[in-house]
């Protein structure tokens, strides 16, 4: 148990120290609390057709349990699924594995270890949840138990296997990152996907979310007073000032056997996983890597000694000063385009041949996000990769580094971005939407100083992996908020706004990059 | 050219101190910089490459202040640091160009000058394949290899022989002395006898001060008639420890032999030449 404890006491204080998990955490507390509008508010979050709940305890615990569920599934996974890549680029991994630990000991308490973290925030959530029900003042049953039991049997088992799976697709995709990030936001979708919850049906006990259950449970309870009402669910930021609402007093859950037993069920898949993952994982053995792949990419070049050399300095040809960036331009939009594996690329160019024949609106607002959303790990670290590999003693003791090499991030980055949106966008031209096409531009390059900015805030990658996956999951779900290349708004304002925005955040970047060169 | 570093000092909190009051004039040749880990070495070293700001302090370069103006230095910088990484999916043509571009060098002599310097590092075999696949040694020659890519007039290098096998290390330490002729070189390395071997001058700094400076031979001065070897009992040794400055110690079959820095020759002791890692000890730990 000793053992437990520290790997997971020292893999919680690492994780928890970091800013990362600070801006999460602030996330959280902004989402919980404004999962819970007021009755005056201009937007409902939880509802049943149109009705929503009074804002009683059990409705708080239910809406916010629910909330929790999919957030920590959604953004919970990017915050813990690199424990065991960083062991592996600490080098820690191979002293872990010269010990008596074994596979599933290890991987056991790296996954306790990511459940400690997102369970951290459901605690936070549960805080947040409660103070707003006793400042508010908001009247109705004190039903603690209604409160807490969604969290127990919803939020706290779906946390669980989150933190698993995040191992489970650590140990099934390795290095492939990319692979790992469209993997899940794959699988998130399918889990999310909505189905009929009107019935019981077996469907509620195989959600892992747990949501559907309680979900189908507020349906039960406005059918009881509303029997002609349809069972139209839904979660999520609606925003509207004419929405019809209609206040029930939501009495809570009906606990039932069967879906207590599903959740332990769930809980014992998360650790059958974790056991299969065990007899998969190489335990840091990189040899077992190569071996595995057909290009021994990671296998040392072996050199040929041959008569050695030494530099003749009086020999070597003259260096010509030349101050221009499109070398630089040109060796980042080389890195970017070698990131991942090669036949990925066919993915992309099937998104793009998709973005030439799905209708108009469906490739721009759909297909276009999913695709760039696809490049998310070539992007991610476009500011942060001279930390991450050691060059940035190189790169800040050359000429002008912070204009020449951020603006040749930024310009790289936003070539990529226009090669993968052209199709679309010479549609857009042809159709003569010159908003749309210009919207397509000023986005590519939002997209682009956004994971720049994020990087440069963050100190690492995984920020912009978070807010990017959680964008394009609102976006597919057609939330306008988040609208970042005028795939929603095709009007001249908006398009004045989001240049605005793009300015604001591009201003900020070189003014942050600045001091952190000042400031070393 | 001369560099002049006027009362640098770099504090991380209210007790920590990287350097403290550090002054030191470098002319052109070759300063090698010894002393213990935490002894300010590489922060110094960064500071002169303006990859950090001091807290206080100038350093002049021909007169221009540095850490006002560090683009003056950047264009005819050579910076290899203690730890340094590299970008696995270019090459190292593609990685030398990148670099280059950073350092504002092209023109259509760059090709030229990268071939040969890869050639010149013995690493024109490899150079087209991704550096993530080179062995430790071949990306410490990529970084030698971006030190000379801009004509440099000052020179850094921070334990540049680490990973270089011993010809290797003939072979740098050749090149380093022909780049001394015209340009200023700062060197530092844990093996004094790198430093021996091709430094002109030497600073020994411990704690983020300077504690000597000078010519090699001025240092070893030091310690000039001051070192000897005397075989003792193993059981004595610790007693000998608490009397004496203890150098170096090398087992024998029943007994130990011992260097060590003394005001007095003791009975049956063997007067030794005094070497620069003699000196190096005798400062630092004393």
């Amino acid at each position: 148990m000793g053992l437990y404890k520290n790997i997971i006491k020292a893999d919680y204080l690492q994780r928890t120290r970091s800013y990362i998990f600070l801006i999460t955490l602030l996330g959280s507390v902004y989402v919980a609390y404004s999962f819970i509008p007021s009755y005056d508010s201009h937007y409902i979050t939880v509802r049943v057709n149109n009705f929503v709940g009074k804002n009683n305890l059990a409705w708080i615990g239910h809406v916010t349990a629910i909330m929790a569920s999919a957030f920590l599934w959604l953004i919970g996974f990017y915050l813990v699924n690199n424990s065991i890549k960083r062991d592996r680029e600490t080098g820690v991994g191979q002293i872990i594995a010269t010990t008596s630990v074994s596979n599933f000991e290890y991987l056991l308490a790296k996954a306790l270890s990511n459940f400690c973290v997102l369970l951290t925030i459901t605690f936070v959530i549960i805080l947040i949840a409660l103070g707003i029900f006793i400042f508010r003042g908001e009247s109705g049953n004190f039903n603690f138990i209604q409160f807490l039991m969604p969290y127990l049997l919803v939020t706290v088992p779906s946390v669980f296997l989150v933190s698993v799976l995040a191992i489970v697709f650590e140990i099934i995709f390795g290095n492939k990152t990319n692979l790992l990030n469209v993997a899940f936001f794959c699988l998130f979708g399918v889990i999310i996907a909505k189905t009929n919850v009107g019935n019981y049906s077996g469907l509620v006990y195989i959600d892992p979310l747990g949501i559907k259950y309680l979900a189908n449970q507020m349906v039960e309870a406005v059918n009881t007073i509303s029997p002609s009402s349809t069972n139209d669910f839904s979660a999520g930021y609606l925003f509207s000032k004419n929405q019809k609402k209609l206040y029930f007093d939501f009495q809570g859950s009906d606990w039932s056997v069967f879906f207590i037993l599903s959740r332990i069920i769930w809980i014992g898949i998360g650790f059958c996983l974790l056991f299969i993952a065990s007899r998969m994982f190489n335990r840091f053995d990189s040899k077992t890597i190569v071996l595995s792949k057909k290009k021994n990419f990671h296998l040392i070049v072996s050199e040929i000694k041959t008569e050695a050399k030494e530099i003749q300095l009086s020999k070597l040809s003259k260096a010509t000063p030349q101050f221009g960036i499109f070398p630089i331009v040109k060796a980042e939009f080389l890195m970017l385009i070698r990131k991942g594996p090669e036949w990925f690329w066919l993915i992309n160019f099937g998104g793009m041949i998709a973005l030439v024949l799905l209708p108009i609106n469906k490739a721009y607002q759909i297909v276009l996000p999913v695709l760039w959303f696809l490049q998310i790990n070539r992007w991610a670290d476009l500011s942060t990769k001279e930390k991450f590999f050691g060059t940035s003693n190189f790169i800040y003791s050359s000429f002008k580094p912070l204009h020449r090499l951020l603006t040749s991030q930024i310009l790289a980055g936003f070539l990529l971005a226009i090669f993968l949106a052209f199709p679309i966008l010479i549609r857009e031209l042809i159709a003569g939407n010159l908003i749309s096409t210009l919207a397509i531009i000023v986005g590519s390059l939002f997209l682009v100083s956004f994971a720049i900015f994020s990087g440069i805030i963050s100190g690492g990658k995984r920020l912009f992996e978070i807010l990017f996956f959680a964008v394009t999951y609102a976006i597919i779900n057609a939330v306008p908020f988040v609208d970042y290349f005028g795939g929603f708004h095709q009007d001249f304002q908006y398009l004045i706004l989001l240049i605005v925005v793009l300015l604001l955040v591009l201003i900020a970047s070189f003014l942050l990059r600045n001091r952190e060169i000042k400031n070393q | 050219m001369k560099l002049e570093i006027k009362n640098i000092s770099k504090q991380y909190d209210k007790n920590k101190f990287g350097l403290q009051n550090f002054s030191m004039t470098i002319e052109n040749g070759i300063l090698g910089l010894l002393g213990p880990n935490g002894a300010g070495k590489s922060t110094l070293m960064k500071i002169i490459a303006t990859i950090s700001n001091p807290t206080s302090g100038q350093i002049l370069l021909d007169g221009i202040d540095i850490t006002k103006k560090p683009n003056q230095i950047r264009k005819i910088l050579g910076y290899l640091p203690q730890d340094f990484g590299v970008y696995p999916n270019l090459n190292a043509y593609e990685f030398l160009e990148y670099i280059a571009a950073m350092k504002g060098i092209g023109g259509t002599n760059l090709k030229d000058r990268i071939s040969q310097l890869l050639e010149g590092v013995n690493l024109t075999d490899a150079a087209k394949k991704p550096i993530g696949t080179y062995s430790g040694g071949m990306k410490q020659r990529i970084g030698i290899a971006q030190v000379l890519l801009n004509d440099p007039k000052v020179l850094i290098f921070d334990e540049p022989t680490v990973g270089l096998d011993p010809e290797e290390r003939v072979r740098f330490r050749n090149l380093i002395s022909d780049l001394a002729n015209d340009c200023i070189v700062i060197l530092s390395s844990h093996i004094v006898s790198d430093i021996e071997t091709i430094a002109d001058k030497v600073a020994i700094m411990q704690n983020g001060k300077l504690i000597s400076q000078g010519y090699q031979q001025d240092i070893i001065d030091a310690v000039k008639n001051k070192v000897f070897e005397l075989e003792i009992d193993k059981n004595a040794l610790n007693e000998f420890k608490t009397n004496h400055l203890i150098l170096n110690t090398v087992r024998k079959k029943e007994n130990i032999l011992v260097r060590f820095v003394g005001e007095v020759r003791p009975v049956n002791a063997t007067l030794c030449n005094a070497t620069l890692e003699d000196a190096y000890l005798f400062h630092t730990k004393k």
